[in-house]
């Protein structure tokens, strides 16, 4: 069994073309888990290791996160390589809920960008203590001083350096480490020969001052250090000890630099990684104690105790379906009989593999703390599996719902059975893409986190299932909600023929900010009878499907029935709930409602002589500037725009600003849609319903 | 309370303007305390003040983050809606907070030069047209009279008022005749109203001091909340 001293289950996150996945690549390659190195998008053609699906490989990013381990001076490393774009967002999220420590990657130049600020947000959600990693230091333009003060004023972390590059750029040579205070080199061709030397002596000043910014930083974290620097030198084990401390208390956040592609720096990275991020025992873990009322276990890490295991990942590739576990307590073995919470059922466990990107390795046995891959196991992302003996759940993952959809054809019969398989697998494996058949229309319609996320499932479709489809309009998901409160009062009669139809339902609807939807019954004196609470509570339900404004779903609704009538003979569980899908009509119709439209939280990062025309365009369409920041040449313009009005945006940019621009953007919040253009959807539905 | 309301009875008015409601005689103000009194919370009360007035304003924010400025607004306006009973306070939010634009600046990167530039840039693109220009962070210490001189004509060009912070320090004891701390002691001649927040001895409020005022400007004492961070006429 493994010491779980020396296990670290790490993520490696940043922006887009950051050079993370270059990064992996050279972990693995000194690891000795490869034997060569490709270039994510090398002449050779073969691509990085990380990114093993072809379209990864052809746009030069990385889409679905691939795992895999490596061992380093004793320490097993597992990694997870997660992608950088905002569209995939939920990959990021999965990978940071089951790691226990992370490396941010930052260009030398680039900095901290939007997305940086979005993946900083989500380590700080689920807790995750942090490395920052300053890549590209061989750029023209790179400058780490600045961005640790970007670490510092745009994310608010506590970096403090305990690297200082030995020149920049073409002339980077290797790195000074502050902690020993020993310059350190990377020779020979793919720079695996390490050279430690005394400091260069213009340098010396620099880290002699960098060096008390280090220790002082430190030294917050341990009476020891504190005391040792009072008294003379103190010692290297006692630095390193009070920096652990501070990044395990996410109080700290040490930063190296390097270059992976020049391979400098990266060896440096991994000593951090295990001498700085937190082994498994190091983190708290919550499970929730389904018969106790959800009551919350910690886990204990031990082997020895009853098993839990969340499964976070799913893929089903070349070699059947896989699922991605990470063990917190207990041990799973190849034969065991594991239960999923969710389900109930039990699953034998037939393969237990620790997977290296797209290959893997058969284990037998996988200990507490561990990242592995099981075969064969049905299940969906997020469920838990234990042994049977405790009905645990690893507290749900936050998932956002998607926001945009379109609809797509298959262009024949053999589409259409391949398309089939390809949602199938698709859903499964991704939580924030959906899928279904519009009932009034025919239509399938997919929907996501972002125009990007959808393109990427349809060429997917196309190249790993030959399922070619006509894709429709991308379509907002928009939202009708209420902004008063209303009175409904609807008897339901129906008497042709046969048994009658009675009920009537009184009440009143209000706006409700907490949540979707909530029932109240105030019900006294059994206007309504009990049995047929749960009826009306069914049809207002129903109800919420469909907005009577453009049709779609219905949100933040409270309602509350206080009165009512029934008939001994005529009442039944469809007559309460046609009559509470009359009230809804009714209530809704007087509530004054709205159409909510999802609004996007969009950055431009623009040269600063663009700066006027972007804003100008993102004014136009109906978006509100927050503000500008400004950075050397650049400008970051940050604006809350409609979705519906981002469409074909990015062909717009490239032009306005002769493709100098980059532009990010995630889901913000639901706002209301002024009223001109309420009026145009309301229009626009009503049309669609006449033909 | 309706948004006119609102604006009507804001007591931070009789510092942006003269009795009969006119801006026109202020030019540029100042806003002193010691570091953590209260300064930012004051400039963004007297930008809501023009936002509730649907004019428009540029939160110039030096050596602060975007986010972090934001979240300033945010956090006042909610607190005023709820003090105020503020009807429609959605919609009010959107609607003011269209006319917000927040500018940051590195420290090292500020100049006269630049605002200019982008100021100038946004009114020609018709981005906005603000009526009143706060300027939080600005380095007064590495100022000198001639920054602050030119900074004080760009504001006249462009025809609005400019609110600056400045930080005042204990041990420094250097004032100007008119009892202006340091480091804005050498520049107040260029400001039509000074403010120096000063803890009142026994009281938990803090008195907006007023240094100097601009004529017509009503001499009525206001102080701040340190609870709530809100500037009333009586704490």
């Amino acid at each position: 069994m493994k010491d779980l001293n020396k296990v670290r289950n790490i993520g490696i996150s940043a922006h887009i073309d950051s050079g993370k996945t270059t990064l992996t690549e050279r972990i693995l390659f000194y690891t000795q888990r490869i034997h060569a190195i490709h270039e994510v998008r090398g002449k050779d053609g073969v691509g990085a290791k990380m990114d093993s699906m072809e379209l990864e490989k052809e746009r030069g990013i990385t889409i679905a996160s691939a795992a895999t381990y490596c061992d380093w001076k004793g320490h097993a490393i597992n990694i997870i390589d997660t992608p950088g774009h905002v569209d995939f967002t939920i990959e990021v999220e999965r990978a940071l809920r089951v790691l226990d420590g992370a490396v941010l990657i930052l260009c030398s130049v680039g900095g901290v960008q939007s997305q940086s600020i979005t993946v900083n947000r989500q380590m700080t959600r689920y807790r995750v203590p942090r490395l920052a990693f300053i890549n590209k230091c061989d750029r023209t333009g790179a400058n780490p001083e600045k961005i640790i003060g970007q670490l510092r004023d745009k994310l608010s972390l506590n970096a403090v350096a305990i690297q200082v590059p030995i020149g920049l750029e073409a002339e980077m040579e290797g790195v000074v480490d502050l902690v020993k205070m020993k310059a350190v080199y990377f020779e020979g061709p793919n720079g695996d020969t390490i050279r430690e030397a005394d400091i260069p002596a213009n340098l010396k000043d620099e880290c002699d001052a960098k060096r008390e910014e280090l220790l002082d930083a430190a030294s917050m974290f341990s009476d020891d250090l504190m005391e040792a620097i009072l008294e003379g030198e103190p010692t290297e084990e006692m630095i390193m000890d009070a920096i652990r401390k501070g990044t395990l208390a996410l109080e700290l956040t040490p930063v190296l630099v390097g270059t992976a592609y020049k391979n400098k720096g990266v060896q440096s990275l991994l000593d951090a990684v295990n001498n700085y991020l937190p082994c498994p025992t190091d983190v708290e873990n919550v499970a929730l104690d389904l018969d106790k009322n959800e009551e919350e276990h910690k886990v204990t890490n031990n082997g020895s105790d009853p098993l839990i295991a969340l499964a976070f990942k799913l893929e089903d590739g070349r070699y059947g379906q896989l699922t991605y576990v990470r063990t917190y307590q207990g041990t799973i073995k190849k034969g065991d009989a594991i239960v999923n919470t969710r389900t109930g059922k039990k699953v034998k466990v037939g393969r237990l593999v620790r997977m290296h990107s797209d290959e893997m390795e058969d284990i037998e046995e996988t200990g507490s703390g561990d990242i592995v891959a099981l075969f064969g196991v049905d299940c969906a992302s997020g469920d838990t599996f234990t042994d049977g003996k405790n009905n645990f759940s690893m507290s749900s993952m936050h998932i956002p719902e998607p926001v945009i959809s379109l609809s797509i054809t298959p262009v024949d019969n053999k589409a259409q059975v391949n398309m089939s398989k390809a949602l199938n697998r698709f859903t499964k494996e991704d939580p924030t893409f959906k899928t279904f058949v519009d009932a009034e229309t025919n239509e399938t319609i997919i929907s996501g986190m972002g125009e990007l996320h959808l393109e990427v499932y349809i060429e997917r479709m196309k190249r790993e299932y030959a399922a070619e489809v006509e894709v429709g309009a991308p379509q907002v998901a928009y939202r009708e909600t209420i902004t008063q409160r209303a009175e409904f009062n609807y008897s339901h009669k129906k008497q042709t023929g046969g048994s009658g139809q009675f009920g009537r339902v009184a009440g009143y609807m209000e706006p409700f900010e907490d949540g979707d939807y909530e029932f109240v019954d105030s019900i006294v004196g059994g206007s309504i009878p009990r049995e047929f609470i749960s009826s009306c509570d069914k049809g207002f339900q129903k109800s919420l499907a469909k907005g009577s404004q453009i049709g779609s779903p219905v949100t933040g609704v409270r309602c509350v029935i206080n009165d009512g009538a029934a008939h001994a003979v005529d009442s039944s569980d469809v007559a309460f709930q046609l009559a509470a899908v009359g009230a809804f009509k009714e209530g809704f119709a007087k509530a004054k409602p709205v159409i909510l439209e999802p609004i996007m939280k969009v950055a431009v990062e623009v040269p600063t002589e663009f700066q006027g025309a972007v804003m100008g365009s993102l004014n136009q369409r109906r978006g509100m500037i927050v503000g500008t920041s400004e950075e050397d040449n650049y400008t970051v313009v940050e604006a809350e725009v409609p979705l519906s009005e981002m469409f074909g945006y990015s062909t717009d940019l490239r032009s306005q600003t002769q493709g100098k621009a980059e532009f990010t953007m995630e889901f913000a919040t639901y706002r209301q849609v002024p009223k001109s253009v309420a009026e145009e959807l309301v229009a626009k539905a009503q049309k669609k319903d006449k033909k | 309370m309706l948004k006119i309301e609102l604006s009507e009875k804001n007591p931070i008015r009789l510092l942006k303007s003269d009795a009969q409601g006119k801006t026109d005689a202020l030019r540029m103000g100042l806003v002193m305390a010691r570091a953590g009194l209260g300064k930012t919370a004051i400039l963004v009360q007297i930008a809501l003040d023009s936002l509730l007035n649907d004019k428009q304003v540029i939160h110039v924010s030096i050596g602060q983050s975007l986010d972090k400025t934001k979240l300033w607004y945010d956090d006042m306006f909610k607190d005023i809606a709820k003090a105020c009973n503020l009807e429609n306070v959605n919609e009010t939010y959107m609607e003011i907070m269209r006319n917000r634009m927040i500018m940051t600046f590195n420290e090292s990167d500020f100049s006269r030069a630049r605002l200019e530039e982008r100021l100038t840039d946004l009114i020609q693109q018709n981005v906005i047209k603000p009526s009143c220009i706060v300027v939080d962070g600005f380095d007064f210490a590495g100022a000198d009279h001639q920054m602050l001189a030119d900074l004080r004509e760009m504001m006249e060009s462009l025809g609005v008022q400019g609110w600056f912070s400045a930080t005042c320090h204990r041990d420094d004891e250097r004032v100007s005749k008119a009892g202006v701390p340091a480091p804005c002691h050498e520049v107040d001649d260029l400001f039509d109203i000074i403010v120096l927040l000063k803890p009142i001895s026994g009281k938990e409020c803090l008195s907006l001091n007023l240094l100097k005022a601009a004529s017509g400007v009503s001499g009525k004492q206001l102080q701040l909340d340190p609870g709530s961070l809100m500037v009333r006429e009586n704490c």
